[in-house]
């Protein structure tokens, strides 16, 4: 045999070939005929190698040196630097995400490393068309074991041992499989091969067919001894060219190698095999259905009893297997069936291939450990999420299947773990779906294919699916109606219970688990006529617009820029939003997280966009709004909500009052965020618009002691709370009563009330929101020299934006992640330390973060004059009297009622904003402002028995449309910024706005997906 | 035997069983939709049979699930009776709501079977965009696919009992549809036109065009002479539609209620029964005598002749030359009759009631005009006349006897059980050896060609003919049987008869619907009363109306004008669609 000295693996597979496989390796054969190597080095076209997202993939033996996306035009390089020169090619190896570091070596990369294979033992490793390199790597040695040394009930007892389930989904065990059918009378016996593979996102079976088609072709060797069957049918989909040719070389070669056909390997056992190709119907992936097609007749499934172990295919007993089970085979008769058990859990044993696809980083095939949970497969293998975004849930089983939520990631792979979940394993395919895929929508997805590959035999599958079908195009429409849920629950109950196959059977699943999981989301369509993930474009004009709390009109403003009528575009802000302003410097851009343009570069700036607006707009004269009503209404808090609900009301002609405890108006907007941030100018000119209407604002007041609570109850028709939630939690830990523990609020507000504050030199931040990030920013501003984020997680998992924890650290705040508090330290009660524990992150949370554990004996103590945890707040509600009909609940706060959370116990009293909520944006706060207004506004009127309020006509602005013909990728334009040296010292605002040059180059940018052409 | 409890009821029925049949014996049914034991259609589609079977984890459909020993069954608990009443909602879901205008108002499996389980209301709208496709394009059998429920019962009798493979599914999802490939005009393919699938279908999805305005009209129409036939199994089956006890013998009734309707002469097809005794018999001993081909097979089954033409488009010399009854009372009511009388025969107007729907078919096909004329004009189904006698509000059932005219009315015994299977051999047989040894059978009935087995064979010493070999297939798939052996060259037989319909005409596709081997049996064994007790002569060949013809009119069997009104001849179809010409040149 020839020995080189190098082997160059590529792969080629369909999806290789796909992503251009094909070209590398040609230019690999080119140039080691180029530089007259191929002597020395070969080239092997291998199956896939099972990391896809990565390919073109090429692996360089004897190192195993690993190489990613590699094109033709990298080959030169390669031969000449990695096989000639000895240099690997360090700019195409996979790099460590986190750290940008290449690994070099296959096994190290994370992918690679967590996996384990059996049935894809040979993937990536050898010429699947060559069975001589099948052979070299223990090929056909279990079936000469079988046919030579072991009975037919041995083989049987030891794939029984092993606890080998049918890995084509439905789980039945092998082995007790093969003894039913063994026990079947009869002299002619079938063993079949599913490869019909139908599953959207599942591609297992065609890689294992394409990489190692021997190894399917000895599990049928072994598996038709040990039945008795004489003959063999592999039923592949049509739509698998290169499997099937790939099969029909294996098959010859093995025939000529006495290896199928008469007396295989001398003995008297003989087995043919032949390659059916299907059309490509999902329904015959189930047995009966298959057997139907083989046998020549439309692929319908038939009644079973009787069972294919009696009466299969032709109704002669048959047993019909899945690639990926036959594939487990031969490692089981060579290794023993226990050493198989001793791999997964207690009822699924050995490994699983999963296809992992959708918004993963790492998409390809894996192959793990039964009992690994799904949330490694995803975060650790998969490597969690593309484009940072939220895992939602992972669609397992395919149309078959359902959604695992974030909160079941750490199931185990394990068939009745995953059926409790309502999900099935299925043939593996593991869709994984991040925050803006909507749950309806999939539903609609999968049913629609569900309803499309039902062959129509039997009612509830046939009509059943269809009128499923029917309800979630109408709730995706928008055209959902009360009832609909309990409909779609009802008839997938019974279309389950009643149907004649396993695809009517399990057709309702998505349906169902996305209701279980995501029920939330059902109703926000239904009722809200909302899509929260801004997919089901019949609900909304466009997607930044739906996502906005607000629904303020972007794309009209957006367009007012273009066209440069500032003013026209502050009065379309002005609609929806009395503070344009703060929100364009503070608005967490919901808007933008849905933007269509981010699907090509980055999403528009629109919160940028928006300052410039309300920086540069030339400001329309507000007349004050007449008073039309008899009632007042009191709102105490003057923070965005409270702002908010008093505007919306005194335009509705009530006689508001607002009852500030602090010297200004703004709540959090001017007490919270820094000034840096926030200059305070800005909020003082949003709240005197609001105050030139006519609302009146008492600041300096607090409600329950400068007035009571009851007082003022007197006073008022109607009472708004919308006091925010001014009380940092507490890190529950020894020594929070030392003197330089600050809760954040209470320290930004002490700060912004321009009270002298002294930090110390050595400050400690707890937390990884943006109060945590303000603290600490705002403690270098006040001098200290040495600020440290203690973060229990890891950096991906920090709630701040990017671009604040970015700042952060260029104005020299450490960050130290998967650190806790334990203890805080005291001399003389003042505080001079923390002492900290290092964590690890176990287990996924609720969120679909993984927990933060904490590791014993790692304790140790920084020395600090100050520590801020920013962890969260409550409100205070301590103005409520005891006894009072508005109701406190468990946890201190304000009970809220009602299905926008907006009223308390008591009539007349409502309640807006983060009393409502818990801490939320400035953006909510409006929005619950607005609704609160409305509300108030319609119990009054309601108890008047007055007819509801109608919206006076509003001025037209017309809106221009002109888009780019062409789009050509831009990134965002950039926010200009203070210098970094004035920064440390000064509270100026950091960010400086948008030029007329950049932000006409940015509305420039939008899509204009509002329009309707 | 195999032990079970259905319903807390201990049941021992036969091993193999299926639970419905289990059911059954205990006194329970369960509502059945697209089931058909008698015919082995037990497809499981329906799920509306749906019942309880402990330790297992869904619903079983009991139409095919067999019984075991110990098994416990629910039949009605509340899962079992909200997924039955789900199932037959979605099939109304997308059915169309227009029952009180169908043609099986009041006689629909779905309105059956929602009343059974209970169905008060339907929550989904019904596709109001739906697109309605009447297929009209076949003189018999109108297809609505929209009103299908896919029950697959047509696709069985038409595959699996007539071997036409005409209707089949198509397509997936709510998509699927049952009929022709490519969803091509019944018209242009291998239909034998036979309306099994007419009495197959539980709902108004199939069904025979109606041509009872076009009687309608020409009853209306002084200008007209309105005459009318009707084939032997009417007689045993119309009564059926009307109130009768199924196998009631209502010729006398069914004379009168024509009479009634308007008819200006009622005659019967048995008389031209008789007279193709006499044609056929001759025709078979002349290829005896002459060496011509043999077996010879009959002619009288319109489907019978499609089929043949379709799928043995070789062996159509063995049909026999002779026209059907039908079509020869055809031509002599608008020649003979029509001289006899001194009636123009362009204004006759020559209806006739047939079991059949290919014989609508049939009256259309090119050849058939010998008269001058289209022989027939206008055919209808049984169940079609029954339509007009409860139009006209007749009560039927208290209607006094009336008799046939003259001169084409009379019969024997011999014609009247053409309607049953095997009737046409037998009458061939009793006057074949009557005219070759001039003595009469021993015994005028010929058992072994009764009943209900699919193929029959019988031999018969006919004096010097020595022992003539016969044959009689009902069903096309027999008659499948027998042409493939006639193929290879086994078939030692003289004479066949081959009736398209299972049963032969007293379960012709026009009959009343259902149909049921039992019932099979009972109208057959009307007809043999009709022959046995009631006629006076037995045998074609004593038909003193059938002597006179010959003397008068047509001279001799198979003379000059026999051949010229009596006999036609057949085209080699094959089977290439479409067949856009279906008529012969």
């Amino acid at each position: 045999m020839k020995v080189f000295r190098a082997h160059i693996l590529t792969c080629g597979g369909t999806g290789c070939n796909a992503s251009g496989s094909e070209a590398v390796h040609r230019a690999v054969v080119q140039e080691l005929i180029t530089k007259n190597l191929t002597d020395e080095v070969s080239v092997v076209e291998t199956g896939c190698n099972g990391f896809c997202a990565a390919g073109p993939i090429m692996v360089i033996y004897p190192e195993g040196t690993f190489y990613q996306y590699v094109k033709a035009e990298d080959v030169p390089e390669i031969i000449e630097e990695h096989i000639i020169k000895g240099r690997p090619v360090k700019r195409l190896m996979y790099k460590e995400p986190t750290s940008d570091q290449p690994i070099p070596h296959m096994l190290d990369i994370p992918f690679f490393g967590k996996q384990k294979l059996v049935a894809l033992k040979n993937r990536g490793l050898i010429d699947a068309e060559k069975i001589d390199e099948y052979i070299a790597r223990e090929g056909y040695m279990a079936a000469a074991k079988a046919l030579t040394q072991m009975s037919q009930d041995e083989v049987i007892e030891e794939v029984k041992k092993s606890g080998l389930r049918g890995r084509g989904g439905g789980g039945f065990p092998t082995g007790m499989k093969w003894s039913f059918a063994r026990k079947s009378a009869g002299d002619v016996k079938y063993i079949l091969c599913n490869a019909d593979e139908g599953d959207p996102g599942a591609f297992m079976d065609r890689s294992i067919l394409e990489a190692d088609p021997h190894a399917v072709l000895e599990g049928m060797i072994i598996g038709g001894y040990s039945i008795g069957a004489n003959e063999g049918y592999i039923y592949c989909r049509a739509e698998y060219p290169l499997a099937i040719k790939r099969l029909n070389i294996a098959i010859e070669q093995a025939r000529e190698y006495g290896l199928l056909g008469k007396n295989i390997l001398g003995t008297d056992y003989s087995l043919d095999i032949h390659v059916y190709q299907g059309a490509g119907a999902f329904v015959c992936g189930e047995e009966t259905a298959l057997m139907n097609s083989i046998e020549g007749k439309r692929g319908m499934p038939r009644p079973r009893p009787p069972f294919p172990a009696s009466k299969g295919l032709w109704q002669k007993p048959s047993v019909l297997n899945n690639v990926e089970t036959y594939a487990n085979i031969s490692q089981i008769i060579l290794n023993g069936g226990e050493w198989y058990a001793s791999m997964g859990t207690e009822r699924s044993k050995g490994t699983k291939v999963f296809a992992l696809t959708g918004a993963v980083n790492n998409v390809g095939l894996v192959e793990v450990p039964m009992g690994t949970s799904i949330g490694d497969i995803i975060f650790d293998i998969g490597g969690g999420i593309r484009n940072g975004k939220q895992y939602k849930a992972a669609q397992l089983g395919g149309p078959s299947g359902g959604c695992i939520p974030a909160e079941a990631l750490n199931t185990p792979t394990d068939y009745e773990e995953i059926i409790k979940l309502g999900a099935i394993m299925g043939s593996g395919g593991l869709i994984v779906m991040d925050e803006d895929t909507c749950m309806v929508d999939t539903a609609k997805f999968f049913m629609e294919f569900c309803q499309e590959e039902s062959c129509g035999k039997c009612t509830p599958c046939r009509e059943g699916t269809k009128r499923m079908l029917e309800i979630l195009k109408r709730i995706c429409h928008g055209e959902g109606r009360d009832g609909d849920i309990e409909l779609l629950e009802d008839l997938a109950g019974i279309i389950k219970d009643s149907a004649l196959c396993g695809l009517g059977q399990t057709a309702p699943n998505p349906v169902l688990s996305t209701i279980r999981y995501f029920r939330h989301e059902y109703e926000a369509h239904i009722y809200d006529k909302k899509c929260p993930a801004a997919v089901c474009s019949k609900l909304f004009k466009s997607p930044c617009q739906h996502a906005c709390p607000i629904e303020m009109d972007i794309p009209a403003y957006i367009a007012l820029i273009r066209a440069n009528r500032l003013a026209d575009a502050f009065k379309i802000m002005k609609k929806t939003n009395p503070f344009p302003g703060v929100c364009g410097r503070v608005c967490p851009q919901f808007c933008a997280n849905k933007c269509r343009r981010g699907q090509l570069d980055e999403p528009m700036a629109i919160a940028w966009l928006k300052r410039y607006i309300s920086d540069n707009a030339k400001r329309p004269k507000i007349d004050q709004a007449p008073v039309t009503r008899k009632e007042k209404v009191a709102v105490i808090g003057g923070g965005p909500a409270g702002l908010t609900a008093a505007q919306d009301l005194c335009m509705r002609g009530y006689k508001v009052t607002v009852f500030e405890e602090l010297p200004y108006a703004g709540g959090m907007m001017r007490y919270a965020i820094p000034e840096y941030r926030m200059p305070r100018d800005i909020v003082e000119q949003e709240v005197s618009d609001i105050r030139a209407l006519g609302v009146e604002i008492k600041t300096g007041t607090r409600i329950g002691k400068d007035i009571s609570f009851d007082a003022l109850r007197k006073d008022y028709d109607v009472i708004v709370i919308a006091v925010g939630a001014h009380k940092s939690w507490k890190l529950d830990i020894e020594g929070e009563d030392l003197a330089g523990v600050w809760g954040a609020v209470e320290f930004l507000r002490e700060v912004n009330l321009g009270k002298k504050v002294n930090v110390g030199s050595k400050v400690a931040i707890v937390g990884g929101g943006n109060s945590a990030i303000d603290a600490a920013r705002t403690a270098v501003r006040l001098g200290a020299k040495d600020v440290t984020i203690l973060y229990r997680r890891e950096r991906k998992d920090m709630p701040a934006w990017e671009n604040e924890i970015q700042a952060a650290e260029h104005e020299g705040v450490k960050i130290e992640y998967l650190v806790a508090p334990t203890k805080l330290i005291g001399k003389n009660g003042k505080l001079v330390g923390v002492e900290c524990q290092r964590m690890r992150l176990g287990e996924f949370d609720r969120s679909g973060r993984r927990k933060p554990v904490s590791i014993p004996g790692s304790e140790f103590t920084l020395a600090i004059d100050t520590i801020v945890p920013a962890i969260s707040q409550n409100t205070d509600a301590s103005f409520i009297p005891a006894g009072s009909d508005v109701t406190i609940d468990k946890w201190g706060g304000i009970k809220t009622t009602g299905k926008a959370k907006n009223k308390t116990t008591a009539d007349n009293v409502f309640i807006a904003g983060d009393a409502a909520s818990g801490p939320a944006t400035v953006v909510e706060a409006i929005a619950m402002g607005h609704k609160t207004a409305a509300d108030v506004d319609d119990f009054i009127r309601a108890r008047n028995n007055e007819p509801a309020y109608r919206v006076p006509p509003e001025e037209e602005i017309e809106i221009p449309f002109e888009v780019d013909e062409e789009v050509i990728e831009t990134p965002k334009g950039k926010m200009p910024e203070l210098k970094k040296s004035e920064r440390r010292i000064t509270f100026k605002e950091v960010e400086l706005g948008y030029s007329k040059k950049t932000a006409y180059k940015e509305a420039c940018r939008c899509l204009r997906c509002d329009a309707e052409l | 035997m195999v032990n079970l409890t259905i319903d807390n009821i201990k049941v021992s029925v036969a091993e193999g069983s299926t639970i419905l049949e289990a059911s059954k014996s205990a006194g329970i049914n369960i509502p059945t939709l697209c089931a058909w034991p008698e015919i082995h259609h037990t497809p499981g589609a329906c799920r509306v049979c749906v019942c309880e079977v402990e330790g297992q984890r869904n619903l079983v459909a009991s139409c095919v699930f067999p019984v075991s020993e110990g098994m416990i069954v629910k039949t009605t608990t509340e899962r079992v009776r909200r997924a039955r009443k789900l199932n037959v909602e979605l099939l109304l879901s997308n059915h169309p709501t227009d029952c009180n205008v169908c043609i099986r108002n009041g006689n629909c499996e779905l309105q059956k079977v929602a009343e059974a389980v209970g169905l008060r209301t339907v929550r989904f709208e019904y596709p109001q965009n739906k697109e309605k496709k009447l297929d009209t394009s076949s003189p018999s059998i109108v297809r609505d696919s929209a009103k299908c429920i896919k029950c697959y019962r047509c696709v069985t009798v038409c595959e699996n009992i007539q071997t036409a493979c005409v209707l089949q599914p198509s397509y997936r999802g709510d998509k699927v549809f049952i009929g022709p490939p490519f969803d091509m005009p019944l018209i242009e393919t291998n239909c034998t036109m036979c309306g099994q699938c007419v009495l197959a279908c539980p709902v108004g999805a199939l069904y025979e065009k109606d041509d009872t305005e076009a009687v309608w009209a020409a009853l209306q129409d002084p200008t007209k002479h309105v005459v009318v036939q009707e084939a032997p199994a009417i007689r045993a089956a119309l009564g059926e539609d009307l109130g009768m006890p199924v196998g009631s013998l209502v010729t006398g009734k069914m004379l009168t209620a024509l009479k009634r309707l308007g008819f200006d002469k009622v005659f019967d097809t048995n008389f031209t029964a008789d007279l193709t005794i006499m044609e056929e018999g001759s025709e078979l001993l002349q290829r005896v005598k002459e060496g011509g081909k043999l077996p010879m097979i009959t002619s009288c089954s319109p489907g019978w002749i499609k089929f043949c033409e379709h799928f043995y488009p070789d062996l159509v010399d063995h049909l026999s030359t002779c026209k059907s009854p039908q079509q020869m009372m055809g031509a002599l009511i608008k020649s003979y009759y029509a001289e006899q009388a001194g009636i123009d025969p362009k204004d006759i107007v020559s209806v006739s009631i047939m079991p059949c729907t290919a014989k609508k078919y049939e009256c259309q096909r090119d050849e058939m005009n010998d008269s001058g004329y289209q022989d027939v004009d206008i055919v209808l189904t049984t169940r079609e006349l029954s339509r007009m006698i409860k139009q006209a509000g007749i009560d039927f059932a208290s209607l006094p006897d009336s008799d046939y005219d003259n001169p084409l009315g009379e019969y024997t015994g011999a014609a009247t059980i053409f309607g049953a299977t095997g009737g046409v051999m037998e009458a061939a047989l009793r006057t074949v050896y009557a005219i070759v040894t001039g003595t009469n059978l021993e015994s005028l009935d010929v058992t072994p060609v009764r009943g209900l087995e699919g193929v029959k064979e019988a031999a018969v010493e006919v004096g010097p003919l020595g022992k003539v070999k016969v044959a009689v297939a009902h069903g096309l798939g027999n008659a499948r049987k027998l042409m493939d052996k006639i193929r290879e060259g086994t078939a030692d037989y003289a004479f066949i008869e081959v009736m398209c319909c299972p049963g032969g005409c007293v379960s012709g596709g026009g009959q009343p619907i259902a149909p049921s081997n039992e019932k099979r049996i009972t109208r057959a064994a009307a007809l043999y009363k009709d022959d046995g007790a009631v006629q006076k002569f037995r045998q074609s060949h004593e038909n003193p109306s059938v002597k006179r013809i010959y003397e008068i009119f047509l001279e001799k069997p198979l003379g000059h004008k026999s051949h010229k009104l009596l006999h036609t001849k057949y085209t080699k179809r094959g089977t290439d669609v479409p067949h856009k010409k279906v008529n012969s040149k």
